[in-house]
């Protein structure tokens, strides 16, 4: 019943889109009753989505898409997540927050009538075509033809509840890059003047924010999951999501940047066509199954070809409109050797090549296979050595490029950076000297700091400090730039000063990690609801009172026949210590136990940069 | 603000930054080059995992080998070759700097070089 | 000169639609890569019998004749299911010279499940330590390689063989 609920609101919100579509060349509509549709359309693809999470949460087993994603005895959060843990589920959700999107983009104030409505015209018109794709090749409410009272299960690897909430916040940073792009191409056909900046600046930063916080969410899961100790791999999937997040990155210092000129109007249209292409790229490439990945999705051709299209259609009509409509002419841009504007474009550059490294590395194996029919892998070490490198300057660059001034090449203080710059340079080799020399050690210390001392500098010299709302919205761009430095400084020393220990031990067996104890107590095995877990318990640090019990071990899935391991971490502000347990032979347990020194500073340094964020969003 | 002050500090710090990396070229210990090779060998069985990190038999076969070999005085390539022969380039996730991959391995390069030219056109060096 | 450069991601988007295109359409695998050793000659190797030590096989043993190897393990499930089909396969094709290469096995594992499963091979070479297997490229088992009279490999199948690719695949090369 659920089912059929939902599949008729999905058909009848598409049939909604495609009549407003045509409203743009056949009927004419006042506002009000435009926007009315639009909401309407939005409930609909909204009342779609939870029918079939109704269906996931009863555990109806009619619904062939519950039968094969689901089983009764799962936890009620794995139900409700088990909705979008799937390709079915997760395009409805997709469909639904693009509707969400364009729900709130038409409450928009302060902007032109009609270029409101050519914006969601467009996102009528994505709709349909994620809409028709939903209900020719991706149906998640297709009957179940065989009476069963019981599912087949969730992949294990997802009954985690990080990856519950992963799916939704990353879907929100990619599906909004699509109100950005309905936006940036209403801009070119209106073209009238540029409120339409500021608008897309708030959607480009909200979505920038969401699809941060995805990545994050996908790569902490990889961490403590995956149980590699690592939490970054250059598998393609994470790079499909790096790639629109640097993009957009791009995309919002343009906006903040954009002062009328022409050619970065030109090349913010642009960004907010490649964002959204390489987010629809990047569904193209997991869901048609081309790209081995732990994250894959089950392959079939004809949703690939689908999809394919779709992208070719979306990103074709977008380049081409960019090519037909250019913006109007405008001032010209003001490059100085170094100033606010030069610093922008050098920075924008970089993060473009960036992006475009990428892209070339996670689809050559592709354009290679075809043409040789050999296949090849492009890889993390790939990666390391051409993006990481091309970042550099870019970092540098932003440490000062705050205080930058916009028409001279002046620095103001000069001489204050100058001299931290060097004491900072001096600890950092000491540093290095003292402990083990590393090349990518010592840049990343040295960049990460220097970007955080040059932000602080720059706060306390060039503001009055003031704890007040909009001394927060100054101080912002600073704030996210200290961010990112915290950020290098967790990903440096979490990668390069990484210390692994093996061990072969009986349980009972007492070792030395980092000069403390560690106990390893025993093995236990237990029944849980839905698997069985093999624990290994380790009691850390038993010479103290408080001694920390940290468990590592397996689960066993019987419905799916499969293992996930469980890795046992404990956090400490400066250190994570990752023990991982192996296998038994000859009566004794191989356990690898890894020290991650800073990994807590990624997360904050990410947190911090949603947070700026969030707070840039309403600054004007 | 003189930006030469900059450069110069910059230059010195480039300097010391060479005399450091002469440390880097110490010798390391066989386990450690093992390590350096098969964090770039895929673990064919595994998915996206490298053999360094992987505790598949194919992995565990695959680092006794490279050991192994390392020991009997085989270069980096040789091994890596050694191991194309067999399983295909879609063992290294380093690709290799073959006539193929010129365009991969290029590419950055040659945009970073536009990019350069680009800015170096564009910006108008007055002195204000 | 400013219009070329605004037609590059244009030019760019059609190259990359039509790769994934053709990429999809050939209905390559991407969990099985194709081998490294297609159309090359067949690795060296030497190898005992299983039941006779004294009983070696050599590359040029199977010089002039096709020859369908195939790795297998008593402990390797997948095996199993594609066992029978060799017995059909040596019926059709007595011409045909099938060599089993046991991998990291037991001896009496492996004799074992060729008594119990019965054995449609012409020779079972012993491959204990791996060795043979890693010349050639043999990652996961079952794996399967076709040769042909010139000692060149010309086809190689990952996995178990069914019916359908026996019949589309291999049949043909015959």
């Amino acid at each position: 019943m659920s089912s059929l609920v939902g599949f008729l609101s999905l058909v009848f919100a598409i049939g909604i889109n495609f009549y407003l579509f045509l409203s743009r060349y056949i009927f004419k509509f006042q506002k009000q009753k435009f926007n009315l549709f639009i909401r309407f359309s939005s409930l609909l693809t909204l009342l779609s989505f939870f029918s079939l999470m109704y269906a996931y949460v009863v555990s109806d087993f009619s619904n062939y898409n519950v039968f094969q994603n689901s089983h009764s005895n799962k936890p009620l959060i794995y139900k409700i997540s088990g909705t979008w843990g799937n390709h079915e589920g997760s395009m409805l959700l997709w469909l639904c927050i693009l509707s969400i999107f364009s729900f709130f983009f038409s409450f928009t104030k302060n902007i032109e009538d009609n270029f409101q409505k050519l914006t969601l015209i467009i996102q009528a018109f994505l709709h349909i075509l994620f809409g028709l794709f939903i209900v020719f090749t991706s149906n998640p409410f297709l009957v179940n033809s065989i009476l069963v009272n019981e599912g087949l299960g969730l992949n294990p690897i997802l009954q985690d509840p990080g990856l519950a909430v992963h799916p939704p916040i990353l879907y929100a940073g990619y599906v909004g890059y699509s109100i950005v792009f309905s936006i940036a191409i209403a801009g070119l056909f209106q073209n009238t003047d540029d409120e339409w900046l500021y608008v897309a600046k708030k959607w480009s930063l909200i979505s920038w924010t969401f699809l941060t916080g995805g990545i994050a969410l996908g790569s902490y899961w990889a961490y403590y999951e995956l149980g590699w100790g690592g939490w970054w791999f250059w598998d393609p999937v994470e790079n499909i999501s790096l790639m629109p997040w640097i993009a957009g990155l791009a995309l919002v210092h343009s906006l903040m940047m954009v002062r009328g000129e022409q050619a970065i109007k030109k090349w913010i249209v642009f960004l907010s066509i490649l964002c959204f292409s390489l987010s629809v790229f990047g569904t193209f490439l997991v869901r048609s199954g081309i790209l081995t990945s732990v994250h894959s999705f089950a392959a079939d051709a004809s949703r690939g070809i689908f999809i394919l299209l779709i992208f070719f259609i979306v990103t074709g009509f977008g380049f081409l409109v960019f090519l037909l409509k250019e913006p109007k002419k405008s001032n010209a841009l003001n490059l100085l050797f170094i100033n606010k504007v030069s610093a922008l474009v050098i920075n924008n550059i970089l993060m473009i090549i960036a992006t475009l490294t990428i892209l070339l590395g996670t689809i050559y194996p592709i354009i290679i296979e075809v043409l040789y029919n050999k296949r090849i892998s492009v890889g993390g070490p790939y990666f390391n050595s051409t993006v990481i490198p091309i970042m550099i300057p870019g970092f540098l660059l932003m440490s000062i490029a705050p205080i930058l001034s916009w028409q001279t090449n002046k620095i103001n203080n000069s001489k204050k950076y100058v001299l931290a710059f060097i004491i900072l340079s001096v600890l950092v080799i000491l540093q290095s000297y003292f402990l083990d020399f590393n090349t990518w050690g010592f840049v990343g210390l040295l960049l990460g700091f220097w970007i955080i001392l040059a932000s602080i500098i720059a706060i306390f010299s060039s503001y009055k400090i003031k704890i007040n709302i909009k001394f927060f919205k100054i101080i912002n761009p600073h704030v996210a730039h200290i961010g990112v430095g915290i950020a290098i400084i967790g990903i440096t020393c979490s990668s390069v000063f990484q210390n692994e220990l093996d061990f072969n031990l009986n349980e009972g067996d007492k070792f030395n990690v980092n000069g403390k104890t560690v106990l390893f107590e025993k093995i236990e095995t237990t029944d849980e609801i839905n698997f069985q877990s093999l624990r290994g318990k380790f009691l850390f640090d038993i010479e103290k009172n408080q001694s920390k019990e940290i468990q590592a071990g397996k689960n066993y899935y019987p419905v799916s026949k499969m293992i996930t391991s469980e890795a046992g971490i404990l956090h400490q502000w400066n250190k994570d210590i990752y023990f991982i347990l192996g296998d038994q032979k000859n009566n004794e347990w191989f356990v690898k136990v890894l020290i991650n020194p800073f990994v807590s500073f990624i997360w904050l340094g990410v947190i911090i940069m949603m947070y700026s964020g969030l707070i840039a969003v309403f600054r004007r | 603000m003189k930006l030469s002050h900059f450069y110069k500090f910059l230059h010195i710090i480039i300097l010391s930054f060479v005399f450091f990396t002469i440390k880097i070229f110490a010798v390391e210990n066989i386990d450690e080059r093992v390590k350096k090779l098969t964090l770039e060998l895929r673990c064919m069985t595994c998915q996206n995992q490298s053999i360094y990190d992987s505790d598949a038999e194919f992995s565990n076969d695959i680092k006794k080998i490279v050991k192994q070999k390392l020991q009997e005085g085989q270069s980096e390539l040789d091994i890596k070759i050694f191991l194309v022969e067999r399983y295909g380039e879609y063992i290294l996730f380093r690709p290799l700097m073959n006539y193929n991959n010129i365009f991969l391995w290029s590419f950055p390069f040659i945009l970073l070089i536009i990019g350069l030219f680009f800015v170096l056109i564009k910006t108008k060096r007055n002195k204000a | 000169m400013n219009r070329i450069f605004i037609l590059t991601p244009l030019i760019v988007l059609l190259i990359i639609c039509i790769f994934s295109l053709v990429y999809l359409l050939s209905g390559k695998d991407p969990n099985k890569p194709p081998s490294a050793l297609l159309n090359k000659d067949v690795p060296i190797f030497e190898s005992s019998s299983l039941y006779n030590e004294k009983d070696i096989i050599k590359t040029k043993d199977i010089k002039n004749k096709k020859t369908l190897i195939n790795f297998f393990a008593s402990w390797c499930s997948p095996c199993k299911i594609e066992h029978p089909l060799f017995f059909e396969i040596g019926k059709k094709y007595p011409e045909l010279y099938l060599l089993g290469f046991n991998h990291k096995d037991p001896t009496s594992d492996a004799k074992k499940y060729l008594k119990d499963d019965g054995n449609p091979y012409d020779f079972v070479g012993v491959d204990s330590d791996g060795l043979i297997a890693l010349e050639f490229g043999v990652f996961g088992l079952p794996e399967t390689y076709l040769i042909n009279e010139d000692g060149k490999i010309i086809y190689k199948f990952m996995g178990p063989i069914t019916m359908d690719i026996l019949k589309n695949e291999i049949e043909p090369l015959l």
